[in-house]
């Protein structure tokens, strides 16, 4: 097992850097052109932008903001959103659920279609399907996704009305999933932004996942395998897929970061009332505790993400159980 | 063999149950709702409210959810006339009277109740106007109210406004701004918090519409009130869809996902709701305009005059350089409208007779040459003292059409030999720039509401230096015609004042009125009765309807 020592440290580690970020954030936010103010740019009323900044205390200076947001957070509180007129937490709680259904399904896109393809690709190296699917893996990796969305909801939900343009659910018969219909509903839902993040990532996955495969194809190990004349499935299976998932797992860390800069335009387009979107419009409208708190609750989840793929690595591979520390990070850096 | 084959079934079992339990949620319905009164009416909204408590916001959204929940003491017809009083519908008043010049008293209907159980009376009346006028509360709606001395209760169901002086709008500024708000569950919400206050997210109103469920960044419903003393609503339940971008909003109603998109806004998006065989569009008059609007002052120090546009010779001449009317035809075909200053068509002292500057490049080539302002270097820009003749325009990165005009303008002023630089910025840069005053011109979209007395004002006097008068335009004939057709004593003699107003304006070009936007609406061709009011298309939703035979699943839905 990996040492508690080594945890602690990761932990310590992480916090000092969920806190550096948040730091970073509220900085450039703050020094970013452009003040919260409610109301359209034109015909907003600068006595009514003045109340409203003394009210949320936006006419302090940046040093006494960023005090007064430190103290607070430590006493676990967000802040007020300024834009949405109330609390910050209350706000990322209902959108979070969102998001984590969005990225956990474009995640298991990405992983079994991009695993399944790699893999397969790999036991046909340079034959036709490898060099077809290579193709279209790189096709599909070099879209821009915002490009890709408008495309499936062009496509899917304008012209052949196969999937709804937008939204989390039926507004009519769903507003709130109490039942397998709904359930129902919202996966149906869910198909076009977890197709369009899944498959760019899907895209990226095989190609990373054939190159992991071919590494470990010439392995002494597997090698051997094949001259004491293992079939070649328990080859694939056992000895080449086990050791190349190492890399696979390096991916599923780096995967978080991904996710969650591809849901703000994902969750944008489709209008998923996610964090991704909540976060983009909150940078629109200068509204700078949503803005952190978002910032807050992103890097936390990709240094947690981060942090379990190191703990996963290391269940994975023996090796590193016992060098388990510095390592591990050089592994995964 | 035996493998493969099952293999093969694994997969497209896997492949059948994967589709088998998506696609019954695209056709299986559910509701048992027959009848008349049912009905279900979604509207593809584009922007999420930051509250539904009247005084607290302007935004659009709130507004029109607004009109179902909470009820004014009466309201502007269809011809939006806002003179007198008599193109006036009673709402929550079932009479009125004039009791003298500045006094009009309010008689209200007996039967109007507040959901949760209280009758509206003139308590609550008293109680909104000292709300809106409290600058506690911060309303962007108080300083309409600024001719109003006071509102008082003669008795249970009899309200009094007393005006500060007689003019025109009297009965307009009384009831327009104001929804009545029910004191007996705001009183004890401190007024410095109203803008956060949890009533703002589930609110108590006296309308045709009780509130049910706001889902964040999703939806929000209201369910018809059967017991509404003007008569039970048409369609049972409205929904506000939200969706962060005009695209989507108008898929969903091309895609019958939505039943209405009050506004189109582009000719691609009308074109594209003409073509979807479930939607009819109603053209509707427009309350936007959009204007070049140049800044007077130096862009880094207010208090100096612009080193081109404090001129008002030059600014006439570029103004004359602009084929606006082509623009517009390019822009917008049909869509839109040459404003005869800064007006959009809900005016009613729109007149396209009021005197303009012409389009005329070689008279404006004269003027500058006449100004000094000539190629003396050769490079195809105008300089004068060696100063080149040239300026930035500021346009917001949101609006895709203003953008487009930016570009046009752009080579418009080329073939003058205006050299244009054009910064396309976030909305938010847009407005700091434009309340600091550090611009040379900005591309902006006005909004009315249907009287010009406040919004006229407020943009083009020194009133609204500091405020929404970016470019600190100031003429003392231009303010005194404004004061005179504010407090004019007839429709005809404020109409002629207002005319006389315009003209001055246009001849000092603050600014170049581009367009007027003809408002287009789809909705779902189920719907009867629709009728949009051009100030606020909402207004009437609690009259539309959707016959027995033409209603679909949604419509049937019983919750």
């Amino acid at each position: 097992m990996m040492g508690a020592a080594w945890l602690l440290r990761r932990l310590v580690a992480s916090i000092a850097i969920i806190f550096a970020v948040v730091t970073f954030v509220f900085i450039l936010i703050h020094a970013a052109p452009g003040k919260p103010c409610a109301g359209q740019p034109e015909d907003v009323d600068p006595a009514v932008c003045a109340q409203l900044n003394r009210q949320f205390g936006l006419d302090r200076s940046i040093p006494e903001q960023y005090w007064r947001y430190v103290v607070a957070l430590a006493q676990g509180n967000l802040g007020y959103s300024f834009s949405l007129r109330r609390p910050v937490a209350d706000a990322i709680a209902e959108t979070i659920p969102f998001t984590l259904q969005l990225a956990g399904a474009a995640l298991l896109l990405d992983f079994l279609l991009g695993l399944g393809l790699g893999i397969y690709q790999a036991g046909r190296v340079n034959r036709l399907p490898d060099v077809i699917i290579g193709n279209a893996t790189l096709f599909i990796y070099s879209l821009p996704t915002f490009w890709l969305a408008l495309l499936l909801l062009l496509v899917f939900g304008e012209k052949l009305g196969w999937f709804p343009v937008g939204g989390a659910s039926d507004p009519v018969f769903c507003p709130v999933v109490d039942s397998l219909y709904c359930v129902r509903d919202r996966l149906w839902h869910l198909v076009l932004p977890a197709a369009t993040l899944g498959l760019v990532g899907a895209a990226g996955t095989a190609r990373f996942q054939r190159a992991a495969m071919l590494d470990v194809a010439t392995q002494d190990y597997v090698r051997t395998a094949r001259a004491k004349g293992v079939p070649e499935r328990r080859v694939v299976w056992r000895h080449q897929l086990r050791n190349a998932l190492l890399s696979f797992i390096t991916r599923f860390g780096l995967a978080f970061p991904f996710l969650l800069t591809g849901a703000v335009l994902i969750e944008t387009i489709f209008a998923w009332p996610g964090m991704g979107r909540l976060a983009f419009e909150a940078i629109l409208t200068r509204d700078y505790s949503l803005v952190t708190a978002t910032a807050l609750v992103a890097s936390t989840m990709v240094v947690g993400g981060n942090l379990l793929a190191d703990m996963l690595l290391g269940l994975a591979d023996p090796r590193l159980r016992v060098r388990a520390g510095a390592d591990v990070e050089a592994l995964t850096a | 063999m035996l493998s493969a084959m099952l293999r093969r079934f694994h997969l497209t079992s896997f492949i059948f149950l994967a589709v088998a339990a998506l696609a019954p949620a695209g056709c299986e319905r559910r509701g048992g709702c027959t009848g008349p009164n049912c009905g279900t009416l979604i509207d593809a909204a584009v922007t999420e409210p930051p509250t539904l408590l009247p005084p607290s916001t302007e935004d659009i959204v709130a507004n029109d959810i607004g009109e179902q929940l909470f009820l004014k003491l009466a309201d502007v017809g269809m011809s939006t006339n806002t003179v007198g009083d008599e193109d006036f519908q009673p709402l929550l008043a079932q009479k009125w009277e004039w009791d003298g010049p500045l006094t009009l008293v309010f008689h209200l209907d007996p039967r109007a109740r507040w959901q949760d159980g209280p009758r509206v009376t003139a308590a609550d009346v008293e109680f909104t106007f000292n709300a809106y006028t409290d600058s506690a509360v911060g309303s962007p709606f108080r300083p309409k109210l600024h001719r109003i001395a006071s509102v008082t209760q003669r008795d249970s169901l009899t309200t009094v406004f007393r005006f500060k002086e007689k003019y025109p709008e009297m009965f307009y500024d009384a009831v327009y701004h104001m929804r009545i708000l029910p004191a007996h569950l705001l009183r004890p919400v401190p007024r410095d918090q109203w803008k956060t206050a949890a009533f703002g997210r589930q609110p108590v109103g006296d309308g045709p519409y009780r509130f049910v469920r706001w889902q964040a960044a999703q939806s929000i419903e209201l369910v018809a009130d059967s017991t509404f003393f003007l008569g039970r609503p048409g369609i049972r339940r409205l929904i506000w869809r939200i969706t962060p971008n005009l695209q989507v909003a108008v898929q969903q109603a091309i895609a019958d996902e939505a039943d209405v998109r009050e506004q189109l806004v582009t000719p691609d998006n009308v074109a594209r709701a003409r073509a979807a065989p479930q939607l009819s569009v109603y053209p509707f008059r427009g309350s936007v305009y959009t204007l070049l609007l140049f800044n007077l002052r130096a862009s880094d120090d207010t208090t100096k005059p612009h080193p081109i546009f404090s001129d008002r010779t030059l600014r006439r001449a570029l103004s004359m350089a602009v084929d606006r009317a082509s623009l517009v035809k390019s822009a917008l075909g049909d869509l839109g409208k040459v404003p005869p200053g800064p007006m959009s068509e809900l005016l009613g002292i729109w007149d396209p007779d009021i005197r303009q500057l012409p389009f005329d490049t070689a008279l404006a080539a004269r003027i500058l040459n006449g100004q000094g302002w000539r190629d003396h270097d050769g490079d195809g820009i105008r300089d004068k003292d060696g100063q080149p003749l040239a300026f930035h325009i500021l346009v917001p990165t949101s609006s895709v059409l203003r953008r487009q005009y930016a570009r046009l303008l752009q080579e418009q002023f080329r073939a003058l030999g205006v050299h244009v630089e054009i910064d396309e910025l976030e909305p938010s840069v847009v407005n700091q720039r434009a309340a600091t005053g550090k611009f040379d011109t900005i591309i902006l979209s006005r909004q009315n509401d249907p009287s010009p007395s406040s919004g006229i004002a407020q943009s083009w006097t020194r009133a609204g230096f500091g405020g929404s008068n970016f470019g600190r335009y100031y003429s003392a004939d231009f303010e005194q015609l404004v004061d005179r057709a504010v407090t004019a004593t007839s429709r005809d003699q404020a109409r002629a004042l207002w005319r006389r107003a315009m003209e001055t304006v246009n001849a000092d070009a603050p600014g170049v009125f581009l367009y007027a936007l003809e408002n287009v609406g789809a909705v779902h061709k189920r719907i009867e009765n629709v009728q949009f009011r051009p100030d606020s298309w909402a207004a009437l939703l609690r009259t539309w309807r959707i016959p027995p035979d033409r209603m679909i699943d949604r419509d049937r839905v019983e919750r």
